[in-house]
């Protein structure tokens, strides 16, 4: 009876385990986190640049400088560690992705690169938050990575309220 | 008689290092005990902490004539702004701090106006 239990637990928490089979090392985690800034640091600039509306350009450059500081405490933790960033399928994936959407926004202008620039940012800031609630932050083995990560989720969900807010006024402006 | 000679050494001693303490910039939990001996309130110095992309304390309850200082710990810019104009620091760049003397009572509401969810309140009796 003890052991069927067992086998029932097993089972139930198996499609669980399998989801997160593609466990992370922590130099994958930092190399993860450098790449997803560099993304909408990329971004940011872009739109600081080829943006309209005002608050847009300036949501574009505060990403810029967001991103930029985390990325330099993250790179300074690294070498503290002695962790050398490990390239890895979710980083490709996400580099991919910004380089996706940065040609897209090249071809846009006005309006419509305030909205596809913050419908991006939306989606993308909800992505991050999802892989550094799902993977990231809880496969973080290091004390300190993982300090990092928890200190800097709560910017990201206020990227990502300002992202919304930001998206409600272009719907109504337009 | 010794005993109460005693205690009244022991609460001296106790109430004149509480003091020495508030001289320094550091605002902590006991500046706000600062107090002289006829009851009257001496300006106090408190701290809150920007980090995380939060106000530590959030809730903050001060003196009129006391300061707080905003200190950002974290690695980008925030501000402490309250919602009625009350009080503006502008962007506090990382690691820098910004300080304001409230002279007025009033309950203010604030945020950080770069990560809106960053709310505090500050209560000044």
């Amino acid at each position: 009876m003890k052991r069927l239990a067992i086998l029932v637990a097993a089972l139930v928490c198996l499609p669980v385990s399998n989801a997160f089979a593609q466990a992370v090392t922590d130099a994958q985690i930092a190399h993860i986190v450098v790449t997803a800034n560099q993304v909408d640091i990329d971004a940011g600039k872009l739109a600081a640049s080829m943006g309209t509306h005002a608050d847009v350009k300036k949501f574009g450059q505060q990403m810029v400088t967001d991103h930029t500081g985390v990325n330099k405490q993250a790179s300074d933790l690294a070498a503290k560690l002695k962790l050398t960033p490990e390239d890895n399928a979710t980083s490709k994936s996400l580099k991919a992705g910004g380089e996706k959407n940065i040609a897209n926004l090249k071809t846009l202008k006005g309006a419509a690169f305030d909205k596809a620039y913050i419908d991006n940012e939306v989606k993308y800031h909800q992505a991050v938050l999802d892989a550094m609630d799902k993977t990231l932050i809880p496969d973080a083995t290091n004390a300190d990575l993982k300090a990092l990560l928890t200190k800097v989720r709560p910017a990201f969900v206020a990227h990502l309220e300002h992202a919304k807010q930001l998206q409600a006024t272009l719907a109504k402006t337009n | 008689m010794t005993v109460l000679a005693s205690l009244v050494a022991i609460v001296s001693l106790c109430w004149g290092s509480a003091l020495v303490a508030d001289q320094g910039t550091q605002a902590s939990a006991y500046a706000r005990e600062s107090r002289t001996r006829y009851g009257e309130t001496s300006p106090s110095t408190h701290t809150v902490v920007m980090e995380g992309t939060s106000f530590q304390p959030a809730d903050l309850k001060i003196s009129v004539g006391d300061t707080v200082v905003w200190v950002n710990k974290d690695p980008f810019p925030h501000t402490a702004t309250s919602k009625n104009g009350e009080f503006d620091s502008k962007e506090i760049a990382e690691g820098k701090s910004w300080e304001n003397t409230f002279k007025t009572k009033g309950d203010f509401a604030y945020v950080c106006t770069l990560h809106p969810p960053m709310k505090g309140t500050l209560k000044v009796e």
